[in-house]
């Protein structure tokens, strides 16, 4: 590959780095250094010129975290755009005796700024074995999200597959699956 | 950036909840600073201040510059087809609401239609923007590419992460069953299709096409613009670019998408990438050995 535009990009991103944007801004959001730090040696093989500089200040402020794992976190005061995360811890396959959702039926939404979706997710013996759209009230046609609960019975997990192009059914409909599951999880 | 940003996160049971959301909240704010910076819809954006001053060496953040350094190797590379003074004409086609507030932009700014990327002026020793004519610069190809690059270096410690603005994305690592990313590329006339499927791992995919935003004043204009013409490109609807970072990949699918059918495959077959490339015909054409 042309190496002349890598380098653009990796200086690109270093510069921000260099010139101390994100240190100095959003220290209050660092909660854990040292544990980030050793994280970071671990796992870092994508970029290791651009590691970001990490302040080994401990603050405990806590801005904008919420405890749950929440499918929706807002973040339009910073970020000007409705955003959502979305977290999957892996399951232990070595503990089955644990269940990890109650059986049953759950009710998950997922928003944003285009409408939201809303999906009855039942669980059976830590399965899913029945989602279904039970509202949709997006701006967009039901078309695009017609086949994801089909998808999400097949892999068992909220994962359903990124649209380059058009993301916003697809990605309140994770949202929604997600909320289902994390209902399901601490009933 | 009138996108829904998304991330998405796969972490090891030693990460903290907190740890990760503070990390996802620090990913975030990337794309608030490049916006911040880069939005050519709102007049108070470091760009849009920056265009007032004409023939006045302007220091600029990096969240400017880097971008805008970017734009112009790549306006160079394309001898102008890709060009990052087109704000104007886009402007005046229409291309000029805030996303938010719904307002449209009119900027004080009378260039005239012969402005190109050569009265822009960096100068990388004391970081200033120097404008040697009155022009207003659209760095809608290569911002929101950045802006991804620098949520995606936030997120690098974890297994794997996914960020996710409107379609153009980083994908890390792997997902959660530790396999490469699965990402599908839109089926340019049927939003429910999937015309593709690609497995990615640490690359970013990002897909210029002109079925998302038409101009409303006329017709058969595009928000891709190509200067030397006057025009928009319809040899292409679609062209996904895949790269090692989500700016190259950006103005990359720009690019390719502006040379059209021979000259934009050459364009990513040259520089060494991979592109799936659908013409306003449907056909699609792999570029670069992409399976």
């Amino acid at each position: 590959m042309d190496k002349k535009w890598v380098i653009l990009c990796s200086t690109a991103v270093a510069a921000v780095y260099a010139a101390g944007y994100f240190t100095t801004e959003t220290q209050a959001s660092i909660v854990q250094p040292p544990l980030y730090i050793e994280e970071n040696h671990q796992s870092n093989d994508v970029q290791p010129n651009d590691m970001p500089t990490i302040s080994s200040q401990t603050n405990n402020s806590q801005t904008n975290n919420s405890q749950t794992n929440s499918s929706q976190t807002n973040n339009s005061q910073t970020n000007n755009s409705q955003t959502n995360s979305s977290q999957t811890n892996s399951v232990e396959p070595t503990t089955p005796i644990i269940r990890l959702y109650q059986d049953g039926t759950y009710t998950g939404l997922g928003k944003n700024r285009r409408g939201s979706i809303q999906v009855a997710v039942t669980f059976k013996n830590d399965k899913i074995t029945d989602v279904e759209i039970s509202k949709f009230a997006m701006h967009y046609s039901k078309r695009d999200v017609v086949g994801l609960p089909e998808e999400v019975l097949q892999i068992q997990s909220a994962q359903v597959r990124n649209v380059s192009g058009a993301t916003y059914s697809t990605r309140a409909f994770k949202d929604a699956i997600n909320d289902a599951m994390s209902q399901a999880q601490n009933a | 950036m009138d996108t829904v940003v998304s991330i998405q996160v796969v972490c090891g049971e030693s990460n903290s909840m907190e740890m990760v959301e503070a990390q996802i909240n620090r990913a975030f704010e990337a794309f608030y600073h490049v916006e911040q910076a880069c939005s050519r819809f709102s007049i108070d954006s470091e760009l849009m201040r920056a265009c007032r001053q004409i023939e006045t060496p302007v220091p600029v953040s990096p969240f400017l510059f880097e971008p805008l350094k970017f734009a112009l190797e790549m306006a160079q590379w394309t001898d102008g087809v890709f060009d990052p003074t087109v704000g104007k004409v886009m402007e005046e086609h229409g291309f000029n609401r805030h996303y938010l507030t719904g307002q449209s932009v009119q900027s004080t700014v009378t260039d005239s239609e012969l402005v190109t990327y050569r009265d822009i002026v960096l100068n990388q020793q004391d970081r200033t923007l120097y404008l040697k004519t009155p022009l207003v610069i659209d760095l809608g190809a290569v911002a929101k590419g950045f802006a991804i690059d620098l949520a995606a270096n936030e997120l690098n410690q974890f297994e794997g992460f996914v960020v996710n603005a409107g379609g153009d994305l980083f994908a890390g690592g792997v997902n959660e069953q530790g396999y490469p990313w699965e990402i599908g590329i839109q089926h340019p006339e049927s939003k429910e299709h999937i015309i593709h499927t690609l497995d990615v791992s640490n690359k970013a995919v990002c897909t210029s096409g002109s079925y998302e935003r038409k101009s409303v004043d006329v017709t058969g204009m595009h928000h891709i613009y190509n200067p030397t013409t006057r025009q928009s490109p319809n040899d292409w609807i679609s062209c996904t670019v895949i790269a090692p970072f989500a700016m190259m990949a950006d103005a990359f699918s720009t690019a390719s998408f502006m040379l059209g059918l021979e000259k934009g495959s050459r364009l990513i077959e040259q520089v060494g990438l991979e592109g799936i490339l659908i013409s306003s015909k449907l056909q699609i054409v792999k570029v670069g050995g992409v399976l």
